[in-house]
């Protein structure tokens, strides 16, 4: 059994909106994330899985625990971070993490000063008074800082600056050698692209795709855009055979072709008999697998594929 | 004359927080980025563009207009997409839209519509009930509709999830090829590194550098990684003549930087290997400014 699981999890909001039979499952140690527009699921789904919302049919359990029946533990246990933060706006930071740190028994505060430190968080000021920014920075800090063994985290950096996202995905991967288990939603792909091991897109309530983000950093089916320095040359080349060229730019005499990497010794004897001005990678990236998902009606078979083959 | 020109702008508000000294010339037609930390001065160097600051000292001019002095004027040229948007009291979103056409007295129905198709936007219902990506598309459609010849935006990205984010762009790149003037501040790379021709960093309130897309894009040098089948052909490769950037014995990886001059004498030499993969680490917009970013002291006072 997962450590984390959803099963058959619906909620009907009607007029289509809500998620409906979701299932997926995250291994203890694995950074999962889940992508999608807005209102297509994701935070109805984290609201189950810690136990905020009742299922209509389905259930969601958190290490054995279910997500309705024992939702006041689920609270208090995994370390979470809502997609919209309501903090109790009389307080000071410092003061709302005393709080959070008294709820969950926390009396070793050497992990809280340490995140402090990180996110460079100065949490002396009125809640009120703080930028969206540092707001996000102060859940990021009272998620993490009871060391929970689980998280799920709505849309972490939204509102952090490029270098506090880059400190966050510091903060995923440090978590992640210890051990700990994490579902991760976000918008952007490149934070997932570093962090995640698996990845589920969700579209209109429904799971429509699974990748194991593996298969998309290392796919063996490359692509190589290149220019000749002569026009002759770009003629020549395209007598080849066993090249498959995906486009071709006469008057910039650039081409761009498909290798597997199976091939890619045959591609470079082939490719030594000519003179080039540069030779570079178009890469697939998550982002265009996600767009290209969005944009087709496709079937998570269909998906598979497109990134397996 | 640049079309935006913004000459030794300062406001300090003490404690070291403000702008200090800013220079940045726009070109007509051209699209320029802006990019650095939250509090690092993006908004106030923006809104004193808008003629919402008087700066303590330089001036800012579009069109050689001031755009403290001559505020009203300047804004007559502008769509603005605001950093943090405070909506008025509005039934709809359509009834805010009405009321932002007759202010300005600019009304151009057709493109309104056309950029509400575009972003996907359904602007008749009730503004505050709107989730904050359908307020951002509400503040990008105020300031596309009437179809204004520059536009400046404030992180307007923020709040859309990727396909949004994805129409905007869209938007954008038709904008820039109708010839308009940007000005956009924002925290994601990809957006800049597709939309603008020159991207400004800011630290600390100051400029630590200007950096063009397309020379990031064209970089001429490259890195590869490469992994070898075997260890014996990894371990010759080591004596190759190429810069090794970093070697991973475990997996027979190699990290070679390579000018594109030398790219025709790598492929070459590889041909003398037996080679797993070969693939490309990209550098990108990301990277540059980090780099910057770590390394720069601002050279405020």
């Amino acid at each position: 059994m997962a450590l984390l699981e959803v099963n058959n999890l619906t909620k009907d909001y009607g007029c289509g909106r809500g998620v409906f039979d979701v299932s997926f499952g995250i291994e203890e140690g694995e950074v999962f994330g889940f992508l999608g527009p807005n209102g297509a699921g994701k935070t109805t789904t984290i609201r189950h899985i810690m136990g905020f919302s009742k299922p209509q049919k389905g259930s969601t359990s958190v290490d054995g625990m279910d997500g309705w029946e024992m939702a006041d533990q689920i609270q208090r246990e995994l370390g979470y971070l809502p997609g919209e933060i309501a903090l109790p706006s009389n307080l000071t930071g410092t003061q709302f993490i005393k709080y959070m740190a008294e709820l969950r028994g926390v009396t070793d505060m050497s992990k809280t000063r340490h995140l402090l430190d990180k996110f460079e968080l100065d949490p002396s000021g009125r809640l009120k008074r703080m930028s969206l920014g540092m707001r996000r920075k102060l859940a990021i800090v009272t998620a993490f800082m009871h060391n929970p063994r689980i998280l799920a985290l709505d849309e972490p950096t939204s509102g952090l600056d490029p270098i506090m996202q880059e400190t966050f995905i510091d903060l995923v991967l440090e978590e992640k050698r210890q051990g700990k288990t994490i579902l991760l939603s976000s918008h952007i792909f490149s934070e997932v692209e570093a962090t995640c091991d698996r990845i589920a897109i969700i579209k209109e309530g429904r799971i429509v795709s699974e990748i194991v983000a593996d298969e998309l950093r290392h796919r063996q089916d490359k692509v190589y855009r290149f220019e000749f320095l002569g026009d002759e040359d770009f003629e020549r080349f395209a007598q080849e055979e066993h090249v498959q060229i995906i486009a071709a730019h006469r008057e910039k005499r650039q081409l761009t072709v498909g290798i597997h990497d199976n091939d890619i010794n045959e591609f470079f004897s082939t490719l030594s008999r000519y003179s080039l001005k540069y030779l570079k990678e178009e890469k697939f990236t998550l982002e265009e697998y996600f767009l290209d998902f969005y944009d087709r009606e496709k079937t998570v078979a269909e998906g598979l594929a497109h990134v397996v083959n | 004359m640049s079309l935006i020109e913004i000459h030794g702008l300062t406001k300090d508000y003490g404690r070291g927080r403000g702008i200090f000294d800013i220079h940045l010339e726009v070109e007509e037609g051209e699209s320029f980025g802006f990019v650095g930390t939250n509090g690092a001065g993006k908004t106030t160097t923006i809104r004193h563009l808008m003629g919402f600051l008087d700066p303590h000292e330089g001036s800012c001019k579009i069109r050689g207009l001031d755009c403290w002095h001559q505020a009203a004027e300047v804004k007559k040229h502008v769509g603005y997409v605001p950093g943090e948007i405070a909506f008025p009291d509005a039934s709809s979103g359509f009834a805010f839209l009405d009321r932002q056409a007759t202010m300005t007295g600019r009304t151009n129905r057709r493109y309104r519509d056309y950029i509400l198709d575009k972003l996907q936007l359904d602007a008749s219902a009730n503004l505050k009930r709107m989730s904050k990506g359908m307020k951002q598309k509400t503040a990008i459609v105020a300031a596309f509709m009437h179809d204004p010849p520059i536009l400046i935006m404030d992180e307007p990205s923020t709040g859309l999830d990727p396909l949004m984010r994805a129409s905007f762009v869209d938007l954008l790149e038709e904008e820039r090829s109708r010839g308009k003037t940007i000005f956009m501040s924002s925290h994601m790379f990809d957006e800049l590194e597709t939309t603008c021709d020159r991207v400004a960093m800011i630290k600390d309130g100051a400029i630590v550098d200007v950096a063009s897309t397309a020379a990031i894009r064209h970089h001429e040098d490259k890195t590869y990684k490469i992994e070898f089948l075997a260890g014996e052909d990894y371990r010759r490769f080591l004596s190759e003549p190429f810069q090794v950037s970093e070697r991973r014995d475990s997996t027979n990886q190699v990290f070679v930087n390579v000018h594109d001059d030398e790219i025709d004498l790598l492929v070459r030499r590889l041909t003398g290997y037996r080679i797993k993969f070969f693939t490309e680490i990209k550098y990108s917009l990301e990277q540059y400014f980090n780099n910057i970013y770590k390394r720069e002291p601002a050279d405020v006072q």
